[in-house]
């Protein structure tokens, strides 16, 4: 009986697109930043995925943290620091935390996801302010913006078309934002260690401040059961940049 | 003329000298074409007793360009470890899990 619900299980993990993402992956990338035309590399992003166990339950803790070449700490100093404890099968957020560090100016967030799905307790404390905290709801299947990479890496594009939509909705900032991932087909390029892959190529579009542009904030994801992603370009109000993956272990 | 290039010759080795030592990576090519553009073009219209000073410019700007492709090529990007940072990321993970247990 065991075998069979175990195979069911298996079954409806594919199926139902729940997550394919394991535990100990880390991925280590290059980020650039376009400096009057010409790329310059600034920091390195690494993005982890561990397994966290409570007394009852046990937690994916996905990772996201940039941190500034050395040679640019002594002028502008990055550290940042995006974390989500999410179930490790459906993805589902349980709490997220953002500490960042750039340049002295620093914030830090925290959204606890409630067990009803619906709302979120978030404390919130930014340089020289008292800390916030505040109670919101949102949809119930609204992520915060860590999960939703990782999410983005448990959808089947094998079946999209050129122009074909998927959308999403994140927390950031405490609101709700829209977020449109449209399949752009596949491209062959270079994927760090990984050598060059085909990837799929996905435009990130969000109702925000944020990012700027159509079809200028691009991600490429190896077209593989893995769906690592190879390359990020984006533009955000202050020029456009990239991160280039480096290395990748634990896939 | 010569004095306008003169000017911007200067100007740009100057900038040449600072951004090859700033981590700004090859973006110091910027400079450094510029003064080299116009220090050439100053050289070229000025006679022997007048190119002392941009032959100078333009040995600096060689030398910046020499110190910004050296650093290319030897020092490697890399991040340096962090005690602070570390620490931060263990506390925020230590607090994350009672926070989790709070939750169940």
């Amino acid at each position: 009986m065991k075998k069979y619900l175990l195979i069911f299980c298996f079954a409806l993990s594919i199926n139902c697109g729940f997550s394919q993402i394991k535990s100990g992956e880390k991925l280590v990338f290059a980020a650039s930043y376009n400096m009057s035309g010409l790329m310059t590399q600034l920091a390195q992003v690494t993005m982890e995925t561990e397994t966290i166990k409570t007394s009852k339950t046990s937690y994916l803790h996905l990772s996201c943290q940039a941190t500034t070449f050395s040679k640019w700490d002594s002028f502008f100093k990055i550290r940042d620091l995006y974390e989500s404890y999410v179930h490790p099968l459906t993805l589902k957020p349980s709490l997220y935390k953002r500490n960042i560090n750039e340049g002295g100016y620093t914030k830090t967030e925290k959204y606890v996801f409630k067990k009803d799905g619906k709302t979120v307790t978030s404390t919130s404390k930014k340089r020289n302010k008292p800390e916030t905290n505040s109670i919101f709801t949102i949809g119930n299947s609204t992520q915060d913006i860590v999960t939703l990479i990782y999410k983005l890496r448990t959808v089947d594009f094998k079946n999209f078309k050129n122009g074909q939509t998927r959308s999403f909705v994140i927390v950031f900032d405490e609101k709700e934002i829209p977020v449109v991932v449209k399949f752009m087909g596949k491209e062959t390029i270079s994927a760090g260690s990984l050598g060059t892959k085909e990837c799929y190529k996905l435009s990130i579009g969000a109702r925000t401040k944020v990012l700027k542009g159509k079809d200028q904030n691009i991600i490429w994801l190896t077209a593989d059961t893995q769906k690592i992603p190879a390359l990020i370009k984006f533009s955000i109000p202050v020029g456009t940049g990239q991160l280039k993956l480096a290395s990748a272990s634990g896939i | 003329m010569r004095q306008l290039f003169l000017v911007i010759a200067s100007i740009f080795t100057i900038l040449s000298v600072i951004f090859a030592f700033l981590p700004l990576g090859t973006l110091a090519f910027i400079p450094i074409g510029i003064a080299l553009i116009f220090g050439f073009l100053t050289l070229k219209k000025s006679d022997m007793r007048q190119s002392k000073w941009v032959k100078l410019f333009l040995v600096i700007t060689v030398l910046s360009l020499l110190i910004v492709v050296g650093k290319a090529i030897f020092i490697t990007d890399a991040v340096e470890t962090d005690q602070q940072f570390d620490t931060q990321k263990r506390e925020s993970k230590n607090e994350a899990q009672k926070e989790l247990e709070d939750l169940e």
